[in-house]
């Protein structure tokens, strides 16, 4: 698949536009759920999504072929988040409904897996709780924990990800599992 | 072994995958005589399989495209060249 994801880079360097819609549509997925879990919030995830990939599409000659394309967008993705974590409002909240979307919150978008009814009812609740307390951390920690655990990016990919030092990485990815465990230890 | 401070370092070595043999030793025999630190290393293990837990969220359904319409003309996009 990396060399699929080459190929098309070259092309779209070429202005082929319509070849970065294979790039879009492979990534998109990923890149949603990466903002989805940072900010909380489908609707901020849809904007942030997008202008991950339009910024991506712009500034595609800075894009070092040598380097990896995927650890490049979640590059662009996770700072365009910090950005606009940061310039919330103090009086944002996480589980605010969705205007227009009746009762829609971020949690109501998980996906559930195929389990039995009377688990999937507990295992969505579960999930929820979990969500939330991820999305509870510092982004500092939250970054790290959703890039290493949800996309499993090793601990080097995640340095180059953030442009970070490996050993914060490390110390950021202890204390972020640390916050976790006392907020999941009774669940 | 002071648990607060390298028996529980060496657990997160551990989930990263960086302790050596003779760290794992020390750890090992750490952890058959002191409960607490077994107590704490199973919490963080379980606290990363259920983070793991969580389900995927999928991109709506027009995603790819509305990028696709919002890209700036293709001969425009020099201009955004570092």
């Amino acid at each position: 698949m990396d060399s699929m994801i080459k190929e098309k880079i070259k092309q779209v360097k070429r202005g082929d536009q319509t070849a970065y819609e294979d790039v879009v549509s492979f990534y998109q997925h990923k890149i949603y759920q990466h903002c989805y879990r940072m900010l909380g919030n489908a609707h901020e995830a849809e904007d942030i999504g997008q202008e991950t990939f339009i910024r991506a599409y712009v500034n595609i000659h800075s894009f070092d072929d040598k380097r990896k394309f995927s650890t490049w967008l979640y590059r662009i993705a996770t700072n365009l988040t910090i950005d606009r974590i940061r310039k919330r409002k103090p009086d944002y909240y996480l589980d605010a409904e969705i205007k227009g979307t009746d009762g829609l919150d971020m949690y109501s978008q998980l996906a559930a897996d195929n389990r039995l009814p009377e688990e999937e009812v507990q295992g969505l609740e579960l999930q929820e709780y979990i969500s939330q307390e991820i999305s509870g951390l510092p982004p500092k920690y939250r970054s790290v924990i959703i890039l290493r655990y949800l996309e499993e990016f090793s601990l080097q990919e995640i340095s180059e990800i953030l442009d970070i030092p490996l050993g914060t990485v490390k110390t950021r990815i202890h204390r972020g599992r640390e916050a976790l465990r006392k907020k999941l230890r009774h669940v | 072994m002071n648990c607060n401070k390298e028996a529980i370092q060496l657990m997160h070595k551990y989930l990263d995958g960086e302790l050596l043999k003779e760290e794992e030793t020390k750890l090992r025999v750490h952890l058959e005589e002191c409960e607490a630190c077994q107590k704490h290393f199973h919490e963080l293990k379980r606290t990363i399989t259920l983070v793991q837990s969580t389900g995927q969220i999928s991109a709506p359904d027009n995603f790819t495209q509305n990028v696709m319409q919002n890209l700036p003309a293709e001969k425009k996009s020099v201009k955004y060249m570092r």
